[in-house]
C-alpha cells in the first residue's frame, strides 16, 4: 500500500493512550473514536465502564461519536477528504470484523503497539507455563544478549 | 459539528449525568460510577507508586501491594512494554520484579491466545475436570449472587463490590468465580458476562479464559478454596461478622470439598492452586 498522506486516525478502546502509534506517526491527523452501539448493548456494558473510558477519551485530541463503528469511520473519512484510515492493532474478532468493513472502501494502515516483549520463534500457548518459560529470560531482561 | 458528542465537562457530575442520559441502557444495568478515574494521567500516578518487590509477598492478601493498574492496560492507557520496564526500574534486581511482571505476562498470555481463536473464548476449551457433564451447569447466574443477597459475607460483598465500583482483587475474583461454578453449578460464561458488564478492566479473553481456568475447562483441575484460605487472605474481616458464619458452606478440608463438589471424583485432591 503506498504511504498515507492526510489520513485519519480511528482511535478504538484497546489503545487510549496519548502514546498511540497512529497519533505518534500522524501528529494532528483527525482522530474518531466511536461508541459501538451493538457492542455496548450485546455485552450489556454499564455506565462505569463507559466514564471510565470516557475520561480516557477526554484526555486525547480525539472526535466522539456513537453508532456504527466502520460506518462511522468512513464517514469521518469523507468529510475530512482523508487519503486513507490509520489505527492500531487489536487480537480482537470484532476489530478484525470492523477493519475488513473499512479496508473495503478505503486504504487501512494498522500500526503495531510495543509487545511486551520481542519474541521471534513460535510460542506454545496450550498452557501459560510452556509460554512463560519461553518468555521469562526476555521479559526479566535477563536474556544473555539483553542489556538491562 | 452537531454529531459529535460532547467533550466540555465543569466536572465529573456533569460527565456523569450527560452519559446517564445518553446511554440510559449502560445506567440502567447500573447507574453506579467508581471512584477509579479515566486516563492517562490517573495511570501514570499508579505506576509510579508500584512497589514490584512488596507486590510478590502481598499480593494475595486483599489489603496486599497490588497496582490496581489493570483497568489502564486493558484498555491501552499503559502498555505491557512500559509497565515491565517500570517494574524493572523499580527494583534493583530483576528477580524482585519477576512476580509483578510474569502477572503482566499473564495478559500477554491471554491476548496472544485470543489472537488464535478469537471467539472461542465463549466456548468451552477442553471438557471440564469436576466429573461433572457441561449440561451440569445453569445457564443463568442466580438472582441472589447477583444482588449480593446469598447471606454469606464474603460473597455478597465481593457481589456489591463488582456492581459499585467495577473492580475486584484477582483473589476475590477467583473466590467468586470458584463459588458460582463449582459451589452453585453455574456455567462459567454466566458468570462471564456478568463480570463484563462490570470490570473496568474487563476483557473478553483475560476474563473469559481466566473463569475457564477456574471452571477446569482450560486447566487440569477444578480451582476451589476453602474458609482457611479465604479467611487468612481478607484478613478475617467477612467471617467475623457472617451470618452464616457456622454454617459456611467453605469451612471444610480440601478432602471434604472435594467429596462434596466433585462426587464423580474426577481429579485428586491437592493443596489449592492459585492463578497468582
Amino acid at each position: 500500500m503506498s504511504e498515507l498522506v492526510r489520513p485519519v486516525v480511528w482511535i478504538h478502546a484497546d489503545c487510549l493512550s496519548p502514546q498511540h502509534p497512529a497519533l505518534l506517526a500522524y501528529p494532528g491527523a483527525p482522530a474518531l473514536f466511536v461508541w459501538d452501539e451493538a457492542l455496548l448493548s450485546s455485552l450489556r456494558i454499564s455506565l462505569k465502564r463507559i466514564v471510565f473510558l470516557y475520561e480516557c477519551l477526554l484526555e486525547l485530541p480525539v472526535s466522539i461519536r456513537r453508532g456504527d463503528v466502520a460506518a462511522e469511520v468512513l464517514a469521518f473519512a469523507s468529510e475530512q477528504q482523508a487519503d486513507g484510515v490509520v489505527t492500531s492493532a487489536s487480537p480482537s474478532p470484532r476489530f478484525a470484523a470492523i477493519s475488513a468493513q473499512i479496508a473495503a472502501q478505503r486504504p487501512l494502515r494498522v500500526l503495531p503497539v510495543e509487545p511486551f516483549v520481542q519474541i521471534e520463534q513460535r510460542l506454545d500457548l496450550a498452557r501459560f507455563a510452556r509460554y512463560w518459560r519461553a518468555v521469562e529470560a526476555r521479559a526479566l531482561n535477563t536474556f544473555p544478549e539483553d542489556t538491562v | 459539528m452537531p454529531k459529535d458528542m460532547r467533550r466540555d465537562f465543569a466536572d465529573r457530575a456533569e460527565l456523569v449525568a450527560y452519559l446517564a442520559a445518553e446511554f440510559p441502557a449502560a445506567a440502567a444495568e447500573s447507574a453506579a460510577v467508581s471512584a477509579t478515574r479515566g486516563g492517562r494521567r490517573a495511570a501514570e500516578a499508579l505506576l509510579t507508586a508500584i512497589q514490584p518487590a512488596r507486590y510478590a509477598s502481598t499480593r494475595n492478601f486483599l489489603d496486599g501491594a497490588v497496582t490496581r493498574l489493570s483497568a489502564y492496560l486493558r484498555h491501552g492507557v499503559l502498555s505491557l512494554a512500559e509497565v515491565r520496564r517500570a517494574a524493572l526500574r523499580a527494583e534493583t534486581r530483576p528477580a524482585e520484579a519477576a512476580k509483578l511482571i510474569s502477572e503482566l505476562a499473564w495478559r500477554d498470555y491471554w491476548q496472544r491466545v485470543y489472537a488464535v481463536i478469537g471467539d472461542g473464548i465463549w466456548e468451552d476449551r477442553e471438557p471440564y475436570k469436576t466429573g461433572l457433564e457441561a449440561a451440569a451447569y445453569a445457564q443463568e447466574l442466580p438472582a441472589d449472587i447477583a444482588a449480593g443477597t446469598t447471606g454469606l459475607a464474603c460473597i455478597d460483598a465481593f457481589s456489591r463490590e463488582l456492581v459499585d465500583s467495577g473492580y475486584m482483587h484477582n483473589h476475590a475474583r477467583m473466590w467468586l468465580a470458584a463459588y458460582v461454578v463449582h459451589w452453585r453449578r453455574v456455567a462459567w460464561q454466566a458468570g462471564a458476562r456478568w463480570f463484563l458488564t462490570h470490570l473496568l478492566d474487563g476483557d473478553p479473553a483475560s476474563n473469559n479464559l481466566s473463569w475457564q481456568w477456574v471452571a477446569s475447562t482450560f486447566s487440569h483441575k477444578p480451582y476451589v478454596f476453602n474458609r482457611e484460605n479465604l479467611e487468612r487472605y481478607s484478613g478475617g474481616i467477612y467471617c467475623r461478622a457472617c451470618p452464616l458464619r457456622l454454617q459456611c458452606p467453605f469451612d471444610k478440608s480440601y478432602e471434604a470439598l472435594q467429596a462434596e463438589l466433585f462426587p464423580g471424583g474426577a481429579p485428586a485432591a491437592t493443596p489449592p492452586r492459585r492463578r497468582q
